[in-house]
């Protein structure tokens, strides 16, 4: 699989010397710099613990630096108001490690709800996500509730309401991590769909085999509470 | 692609009811934390409204036994030698009912005032060999009194061994119980408030416990800060308000069934002078106006505690 290659341009994501320590113990991040374009793949990689899922939670502002500047869609976060703050989450699109859905909504309900918190009435978008639901292969399953369906129809049911409001940044935590291998690559072929229809993607992920699959798509590699570029 | 508006990042929370009732579906519906935290409110409920209608019992009660012993005053005539006593009883009578602001003046017959003396002094015959002084019971208007001392003045001049008792030791005196009662229940409300406050504080943050996660991901999925506080808020009061109006309800019921008993039994009615007042008219109004009250502060801390929750719980994301 191609993805887009990565060209210099106005950054959505820019990390410059970056730390992170949780109260009083070493750096769990230190002097991460690193940028991400628009129409951009990349995997961000480690073994586990390294911090993968901390710096996504630093990209998605789950998470305050201690020190280093943050840059979310040409904005340095640490000027931003809640308002602010809001406008720059609904450019990003989350598929959250343990999927996060809301067990008593139906997946239509879940993959809609970006676009419900957004006001929007159900008559707007009924089309749009039922065609995202078909997309993902889950229309079949629009009624049915999260705890009814295996591991890989709630991660598809996860990345669809995560690409609902057709973010220009997806954040992935693990989102093969949960799948057989079969699964995992048709989830990576939709991932490479999507990029190539404009959206960046970070995928974190720890399997050299999934990332092997994609040529292109650049690696941040963190190692030693650091972080190495590769391609 | 859609650019937010960074000024305006939104146009939502302005879309009334319907809006409100739609995003409400996203709080998960958790019947047993639910019922448990309606079964909560409505006890807390019960006890605060129906120690409001007991101190307004209270008020109601003591303000009646004020007006009963101001409205009247007892005139006394002491026998004095060489006077007709049955004369200036008459005298009296005349001169009483001439005054402005005397509404009813009744002299005691000497029959009535010896059987008042009877349990102190003995048999009716020891009675009749002795000097009784007589009585002369005098209702006054609560709204527009004599004045009582120069009564007393102008009335001692014309009959000798004339006195007038206004109870004014007895009203004071009741006056001072009353106020006693009335300081003491609301100092009971304002306890049983201050128990039903923080009741309601820990049974809603025990409630929210269990929502951590949906505030997570409504905030990760782009829902402001405000929408998110107010989907749990309206949730919330809706508990609070089906549990308040329950215990509400109760309360009245039970307040309504107190005042039958008290108004059917002579030995109530005369102490509290409950006699002419009734629960559901006139005072009684402000029973349901209480209530209503107590329900709406109950259903409002229920609300704003599960408001500050949210908050707080996105506080520890940012």
């Amino acid at each position: 699989m191609q993805a887009t290659p990565y060209r210099s341009g106005g950054e959505l994501v820019r990390f410059e010397n970056v730390g992170l320590r949780y109260g009083v113990a070493p750096e769990t991040l230190s002097d991460i710099s690193f940028s991400i374009l628009p129409q951009s793949f990349q995997f961000l990689t480690g073994a586990s613990g390294t911090g993968k899922t901390t710096l996504l939670r630093l990209v998605m502002q789950a998470l305050k630096p201690t020190r280093g500047m943050i840059s979310l869609f040409g904005h340095d976060t640490a000027t931003l108001d809640k308002d602010e703050f809001t406008a720059l989450r609904r450019r990003m699109g989350i598929v959250f490690q343990d999927f996060r859905l809301l067990d008593h909504l139906t997946t239509y309900e879940n993959v809609a709800l970006p676009l419900k918190v957004r006001g929007r009435s159900e008559s707007s978008f009924r089309a749009e996500v039922m065609d995202l639901l078909k997309w993902v292969g889950l229309g079949d399953l629009v009624d049915a509730k999260p705890p009814l369906l295996s591991g890989g129809e709630k991660q598809r049911a996860s990345i669809a309401r995560a690409l609902v409001t057709q973010p220009e940044l997806l954040l992935a935590d693990e989102p093969t991590g949960n799948v057989d291998p079969a699964l995992a690559r048709r989830l990576l072929r939709l991932f490479v769909e999507l990029n190539r229809s404009g959206t960046a993607i970070l995928i974190a992920t720890h399997d050299l085999g999934l990332m092997q699959q994609i040529d292109g798509g650049r690696r941040l590699v963190l190692a030693d509470h650091r972080l190495h570029i590769e391609g | 692609m859609t650019q937010p508006d960074m000024q305006n990042p939104t146009n939502i929370n302005r879309k009334g009811l319907r809006y409100l009732l739609r995003a409400e579906s996203m709080v998960a519906p958790d019947p047993v934390t639910d019922r448990a935290l309606i079964a909560v409110i409505v006890i807390l409920t019960f006890m605060a409204a129906l120690t409001a209608g007991l101190v307004q019992f209270a008020s109601v009660a003591t303000a009646r036994w004020q007006v009963v012993l101001a409205s009247e005053v007892t005139v006394q005539i002491r026998p004095q030698i060489g006077r007709d006593i049955e004369i200036d009883l008459k005298h009296a009578e005349d001169l009483l009912r001439n005054v402005h602001g005397v509404t009813k003046v009744r002299i005691y017959p000497r029959e009535e005032t010896v059987r008042l003396l009877e349990p102190w002094l003995g048999s009716a015959s020891v009675l009749d060999s002795l000097p009784i002084p007589r009585l002369i019971a005098v209702q006054i208007s609560n709204d527009d009194p004599p004045d009582i001392i120069s009564l007393s003045q102008s009335l001692t001049r014309e009959i000798p061994g004339l006195s007038i008792d206004d109870h004014r030791t007895w009203t004071r005196r009741l006056s001072r119980i009353g106020e006693t009662l009335i300081i003491a229940s609301f100092a009971i409300f304002a306890l049983v408030m201050l128990a039903v406050t923080m009741a309601i504080v820990f049974a809603t943050r025990g409630a929210m416990a269990g929502n951590r996660a949906i505030i997570e991901v409504l905030y990760f999925i782009g829902a402001e800060d405000r929408y998110i506080a107010r989907v749990f808020q309206f949730h919330f009061f809706s508990l609070g308000l089906v549990g308040g109006l329950i215990g509400g309800s109760l309360s009245i019921i039970v307040l309504f069934f107190l005042k039958i008993i008290a108004v059917n039994s002579d030995g109530l009615r005369e102490t509290f002078g409950l006699g002419s007042v009734n629960v559901l008219s006139g005072p009684g109004w402000s029973v349901f106006v209480v209530t209503l009250l107590v329900v709406a502060v109950v259903a409002g801390l229920a609300a704003l505690v599960s408001r500050i929750t949210v908050f707080k719980t996105i506080d520890k994301f940012e």
